[in-house]
């Protein structure tokens, strides 16, 4: 009986001990918190980070060789032995970074924690420990090809200077810009002058989206106008579909909502006539389009990706998945229309045709050969047909050939449970 | 040793602690049952789009509209398919419906830009008349619904409004919904209220009578009692609304105070779960009608 009672009183005197002596870490960064030993030994097998060490740029628990302030040197669940997911990590310290977290938008990698596809761990020639100079760095990823191929190209961006306009991790205006788009340009351009209005027809687009017409990193046009026109925009026939620019509401389409559309593109009607149909309030064809200029194919206003995306962000986020590797290839280069009717549909999820008529106009071979699929072929767990889609999932998926089910286990005793 | 026989005791009465919340809490989910499903099967034959759902309480009718088929589905009470109705062929891709207490079903055909009105007594098929409606866009009509005034919501969709027409099928109004999204929706609860729903901004609006609006909530995102995609409501009789997430593959639910409840369903093929569910619709008797588009079957929950 005192036996036990002792022996209750140890183990609660443990605990309490533990939790004591506990207390001091919590709220302390992993840089902070780590006991610091002789780190030198790191080195020793890992010389190459020696000749980083006396870089001038480089990261300071690395300089101080609090190598164990990030790493773990016996164990860890994370690649190179770091103590915590990157992002998680890095924030530990950098909690300016952590507070912007709460902006509208978010560069995707800094979403994601995937601080060093920008930045180096330990040292780096190039300030904020970055990967390489600021412009060679963005091109990295974005659009190198399509400024610097251009003819006419925007100053900050032929330099390089990204950040004038943008800023690299979170923003409150899109895309990713410091400030407004208005102010943004505003900045630095003035649209009051006699030269600007005349450019303009005299319309007072002050408060539209520049956007809209102009390319802000290059174009082959003069005036960053985009590649692409409207006719009567590049025939300066903006009465077309506008009120003259001395009326009263000069900016004002003429007639109701999608009228000013389809009074030329009477065809389109049609498309939208569907079970299915993107219909929208007012001139909703501009929610889509582009009614001036774009650099995009049938005037999109963007990329067929962000003009599908910007309505549809739970795709967004699935595409951005990376748990989700196995990809139809036109999801990975954003074809969203070579399966769905971006106008309207008789078909469910907007495709264009029924599902295996859809997946069998580029998988010809399938049509012929292939698991028993459409009329007769009776998936046992839904008594609904069996199409394309019963197995695969286009939009990603973490198996080979973005099957729903990983084909070597699961996926065949879905339905054949006799095996 | 008693001691020690008692530290026994206070083992399980510590589990018995974590696991009865524990219980408790799983307890709200398990309220909602699927009880049904509706399949194709010999009599009915195949079955393609599924759209449109009604319930018709003074008959005790189940209607669904099986929009690539042309044609207009009626199950009795216990769900046993009754009968397939094309109104002479008038028929060519109806999708929402909804019929009144004098038995007049109302049908909308977008590809026609129409919705028709279908007296079964005199057999006679007849257009909305939409010439006193407030011009804008051509009216693209999607779910409607019946209130017990016997007045027909319908949604606009190219113009973002419920059109509200009277007993007569003369246009009385409008709602507009001025900052939506997305309208797709629009129910009736049991105190006349209006209820939409917008899936580009994922919000519910109760509106009243006069088409005031009363309360907004609901939203988009990742986090639980979110939507990816939201694409139906409807009201329960306990004024419990009622949400289809269609890229989510799950209903959620919210108190009258618009608090996210519970959810239930996940993707799948077998009854119960759902696939790309297109439209909810809830009875009087507090049934669950669930239309399951890419399964091709009506789940009936409860």
């Amino acid at each position: 009986m005192v036996m036990v009672r002792r022996k209750i009183c140890w183990a609660f005197f443990i605990f309490f001990c533990a939790f004591i002596c506990s207390m001091p870490a919590a709220g302390r960064s992993y840089a902070q918190s780590t006991q610091q030993i002789n780190l030198k030994k790191c080195l020793k097998c890992h010389p190459a980070l020696g000749k980083e060490l006396a870089s001038k740029g480089a990261h300071a628990p690395f300089k101080n060789l609090q190598c164990s302030s990030c790493h773990n040197p016996h164990a860890s669940n994370y690649k190179h032995l770091v103590k915590e997911q990157i992002g998680k990590l890095c924030t530990s310290c950098h909690k300016g970074k952590k507070e912007k977290i709460g902006k509208k938008y978010s560069h995707p990698p800094f979403e994601e924690g995937a601080c060093l596809k920008c930045h180096r761990a330990h040292s780096s020639k190039n300030r904020k420990l970055l990967v390489a100079g600021s412009g060679e760095l963005c091109f990295n990823c974005h659009a190198r090809k399509e400024i610097l191929s251009k003819k006419h190209k925007h100053d900050p961006a032929k330099k390089g200077k990204c950040l004038t306009c943008h800023s690299p991790h979170t923003a409150d205006h899109e895309p990713m810009l410091k400030k407004s788009l208005k102010q943004a340009c505003a900045s630095c351009h003035s649209i009051t002058s006699n030269k600007a209005q005349k450019s303009h027809s005299y319309y007072p687009v002050q408060d539209t989206k520049c956007t809209s017409c102009h390319n802000p990193h290059a174009s082959n046009h003069g005036g960053l106008i985009k590649e692409r026109s409207h006719k009567p925009f590049a025939r300066k026939k903006c009465t077309q579909c506008h009120n003259s620019a001395q009326s009263k509401n000069p900016l004002a389409v003429k007639g109701k909502g999608v009228s000013v559309c389809t009074a030329c593109h009477p065809s389109v009607s049609k498309d939208f006539r569907k079970v299915n149909a993107h219909v929208g309030r007012g001139v909703f064809c501009t929610n889509c389009h582009s009614p001036h200029t774009s650099d995009e194919l049938h005037m999109k206003k963007a990329k067929e990706t962000k003009v599908c995306t910007d309505c549809h962000q739970d795709t967004k986020r699935r595409l951005r998945d990376n748990k989700n590797k196995h990809k139809h290839p036109s999801v990975m280069e954003g074809k969203c229309s070579d399966c769905h009717r971006p106008h309207g549909s008789n078909f469910r999820l907007f495709y264009g045709a029924d599902e295996i008529t859809t997946c069998t106009g580029c998988h010809k071979r399938h049509a012929s050969f292939t698991h028993p699929v459409g009329k007769g072929a009776i998936d046992p767990r839904s008594k609904g047909e069996i199409t394309c889609i019963t197995c695969h999932n286009l939009m990603g998926s973490r198996h080979d050939f973005s099957l729903r089910f990983n084909r070597k286990k699961q996926l065949c005793i879905q339905c054949h449970k006799g095996y | 040793m008693n001691m020690f026989r008692r530290g026994h005791l206070v083992i399980p009465f510590l589990i018995f602690l974590l696991v009865i919340p524990a219980t408790a809490l799983c307890a709200g989910k398990g309220k909602i049952k699927h009880l049904t499903s509706i399949t194709k099967n010999s009599e009915i034959g195949r079955l393609s789009l599924l759209s449109g759902l009604f319930f018709d309480e003074s008959r005790n009718r189940l209607y669904v509209t099986d929009t690539t088929n042309k044609r207009i589905l009626a199950f009795d009470v216990d769900f046993k398919f009754v009968s397939e109705f094309n109104a002479g062929g008038a028929l060519v891709a109806p999708t929402s419906l909804a019929r009144n207490s004098k038995g007049r079903l109302f049908v909308a055909e977008p590809a026609k830009g129409k919705v028709l009105f279908i007296d079964i007594k005199q057999k006679s098929v007849r257009p909305i008349n939409f010439s006193a409606v407030p011009k804008a866009n051509a009216v693209y009509p999607g779910n409607m619904a019946v209130d017990s005034a016997d007045n027909l919501y319908i949604v606009d969709k190219a113009n973002q409004r419920v059109l509200i027409f009277d007993a007569d099928m003369r246009f009385n109004r409008q709602i507009l919904v001025k900052d939506g999204n997305g309208l797709i929706d629009v129910k009736v609860g049991p105190n006349g209220n209006i209820y939409t729903l917008d899936t580009i901004d994922g919000a519910i609006r109760v509106f009243d009578r006069r088409g005031n609006l009363l309360k907004r909530f609901g939203k988009k995102g990742k986090d639980k009692g979110e939507f990816n995609f939201p694409v139906s409501l409807a009201v329960h009789p306990n004024r419990m609304v009622y949400v289809v997430d269609q890229h989510n593959h799950k209903v959620l639910a919210f108190n009258k105070k618009g608090e996210f409840v519970l959810d239930f369903s996940q993707l799948g093929w077998r009854e119960g779960r759902l696939h790309y569910p297109s439209y909810i619709y809830i009875n009087k008797a507090g049934k669950i009608f669930v239309v399951d588009r890419a399964n091709s079957r009506i789940s009936i929950f409860e």
